[in-house]
């Protein structure tokens, strides 16, 4: 019994808070603000829905000019906006947080303009969001104004009917009647007006819930669509802007060695050449500390030549430019232990890929050379599946692991750079064999 | 003697000081141009003695210039090709040395602060002869330790050095300042050594030398 008595009296004090709560609920301002958040994003995801139609209907028509796909390329971006609106109100009103897509930051030069517009995923996403979005909402404001606007109208009903506004007329029987007609019946004696009133009542205590429920359908489908999708496709981008960060620090440590080349190096060489050239027409009355400077100065040009050399082919080995073979073929002609190399590359691969390749096939010779013992090397390039497999191999003693301080560790590192592997295989007592794969591109 | 040449080298600076260098030292240079196409017109019209190339030419600025050597040598017998570079490939060495070393040359850039060097080098392969650069020999050297070269000793890997450069035994003996009959001596040492046959003339051996030192 008092188990029962207490039951009881739980039960009536959470009825008294559900009741408390959903009697409240129409005047806190969690519901406004998602009135708001319906009211607000709704003419945005039409003025977007538009400008998607306008600007891609007319790439399209113009697509054989000059024009048509540079438009489309500018207006996939240019959705980012719309999306931006709903996420930053979806935030602000809903406290749903969907993470910023990373911003569009195209590379310079129209073309690569164009074409980063045209593969903008984000944009293209939005373009998708926001005609999903476009029949939610539509939902939403049908929502809104059979909760929201109907339950004002019939709350204030009472008003309306004592002001003579917001009266229909229509003859029933022959009779006049004047008032609000709610299906078929017409609410024109006090107690029916009050009874609109009330329903009206019913109807704002309703619609918070009833927006609720609609706004759990458009957070899932925001979610889906900008959120999850979006972390994918930030992966895709961070790829993407992983392997432009490599090409271009491959094609910048290239420009340098073209611009030493035909810059400061053709200019030393030049200036040997004038100090040699003025050595050649000194005269005999030339004191003998002229002499010793300008000998002083030709042996500091030649020995900043032959630094700035070795310097470069540390950075990029002009070899390279030939490609990986005729560079691995240079690489094995230095090396201290005679080199086999085995090369059978269908298609070149990317400038990144050849350096990378290079200096691991460099790496790992010295190995060979240093610790391995073996009197010969063997180095094979092929390419497996769309892979370029690098495998160098000696007879030596064997015993190499990545913990050895042969530098294989640093060395894996650098090939996961582009998503390469690097495999050991160093029984102690030999033969070792490692092999490398890469990406023909990064 | 004074030699004709004709200057293929993209970069003016270089080109221009060069053609004044020779000139210097009395050599007549016929044409000096900037790309390989230009050179083998260059060529075809002056007839030179020797061609100097630069290796990285427009337009891709790999190889160009020793593209345009070998098809230069293959169409003009007699015509010495300089090649004349910022680096040392030996791979270009092998290609370069591939129809035979009479007439050929790689040097560095940076040799012309050797004027008597230079010119003697130019000379040489004007004449049919063949003139390495120390680097090769160096690169090569350096990279083969345990072929019967690491038996020679170091009078005898200086001679073979001076060898593959180019050099005559005179030359050779006049460097090191030794009889000519010690050098042969040496040399004979050397292709016991090395397993070699020695033969007549100094580009054979030069060319006999790099092959044992490129593992072919």
């Amino acid at each position: 019994m008092r188990a029962g008595r207490v039951g009881k009296t739980a039960l009536v004090s959470q009825v008294a808070v559900v009741v408390r709560r959903v009697l409240r609920e129409p005047v806190s301002t969690r519901p406004l603000s998602e009135l708001a958040y319906v009211l607000l994003a709704a003419p945005v995801t039409v003025l977007g829905v538009l400008y998607v139609i306008v600007s891609l209907a007319v790439g399209v028509a113009l697509a054989v000019t000059a024009i048509g796909i540079p438009l489309i390329s500018w207006a996939v971006p240019g959705t980012r906006g719309f999306t931006a609106f709903r996420r930053h109100r979806a935030a602000g009103l809903l406290g749903e947080r969907i993470p910023d897509p990373p911003p569009f930051r195209p590379p310079p030069g129209l073309l690569s303009r164009v074409s980063a517009g045209l593969r903008d995923s984000v944009g293209w996403r939005s373009v998708r969001y926001l005609l999903v979005t476009l029949l939610l909402d539509v939902v939403g404001l049908y929502v809104v104004l059979v909760t929201w606007a109907w339950g004002l109208i019939a709350l204030t009903y009472p008003i309306q009917f004592a002001l003579g506004v917001n009266q229909s007329t229509i003859v029933v029987d022959g009779q006049v009647h004047r008032g609000l007609i709610v299906h078929g019946i017409v609410a024109d004696t006090w107690p029916a007006v009050l009874l609109v009133s009330v329903a009206g009542v019913a109807l704002l205590l309703l619609a918070p819930w009833a927006v609720r429920v609609f706004l759990l359908a458009d957070r899932l489908l925001m979610r889906r669509m900008l959120g999850r999708a979006g972390a994918a496709a930030r992966i895709r981008d961070l790829e993407r802007s992983r392997a432009y960060a490599i090409e271009d620090v491959a094609a910048t440590v290239r420009r340098i060695e073209r611009d030493l080349h035909d810059g400061v190096q053709a200019r030393m060489v030049a200036l040997a050449m004038n100090l040699t050239m003025l050595n050649e027409t000194l005269g005999p009355d030339v004191s003998e500390q002229s002499r010793n400077l300008l000998t002083a100065a030709l042996d500091h040009a030649k020995d900043g030549i032959g630094e700035l050399r070795h310097m470069v082919s540390g950075i990029h080995p002009p070899a390279l430019d030939a490609g990986l073979e005729t560079a691995l073929g240079t690489l094995a002609a230095r090396s201290p232990i005679p080199v086999d190399v085995r090369a059978e590359l269908p298609e070149r691969p990317t400038e990144a890929i050849e350096t990378i390749a290079y200096f691991s096939v460099a790496e790992l010779l010295t190995n060979v050379s240093k610790h391995s013992g073996a009197d010969r090397a063997t180095v094979e390039l092929t390419e497996t599946e769309g892979r370029l497999v690098l495998r160098v191999c000696d007879e030596g003693r064997g015993g190499a692991n990545l913990d050895n301080g042969t530098g294989l560790r640093g060395l894996t590192e650098r090939v996961g750079t582009v998503d390469g592997r690097l495999a050991v295989d160093s029984p102690v007592g030999g033969p070792t064999v490692i092999t490398i794969e890469l990406p023909l591109h990064t | 003697m004074s030699v004709r040449i004709v200057i293929a080298e993209d970069t003016a600076i270089l080109r221009e000081g060069l053609a004044q260098l020779l000139a210097m030292r009395g050599h007549e240079v016929v044409a000096a141009v900037a790309e390989p196409v230009a050179l083998l017109a260059a060529v075809a019209d002056h007839r030179p003695d020797v061609a100097v190339i630069d290796i990285r030419m427009p337009p891709s600025h790999t190889d160009e210039g020793l593209r345009a050597a070998l098809e230069l040598r293959r169409a003009n017998s007699g015509l010495g090709v300089l090649l004349f570079s910022q680096y040392v490939e030996t791979r270009f060495v092998r290609e370069l040395l591939a129809d035979g070393s009479s007439g050929v040359g790689y040097l560095l850039k940076e040799r012309v602060t050797d004027l008597d060097e230079f010119t003697s080098a130019l000379d040489r392969v004007a004449s049919g002869g063949t003139a390495l650069d120390p680097e090769v020999v160096t690169q090569l050297f350096g990279s083969r330790t345990d072929r019967g070269l690491a038996t020679l000793t170091p009078r005898e890997r200086e001679v073979l050095a001076l060898m593959a450069e180019g050099r005559t035994n005179a030359a050779i003996a006049r460097r090191l300042v030794v009889t000519d009959r010690a050098i042969e001596k040496h040399i004979a040492n050397i292709f016991t050594k090395l397993d070699l046959t020695a033969s007549e003339g100094d580009h054979r051996r030069v060319l006999s030398v790099l092959r044992y030192l490129d593992g072919r």
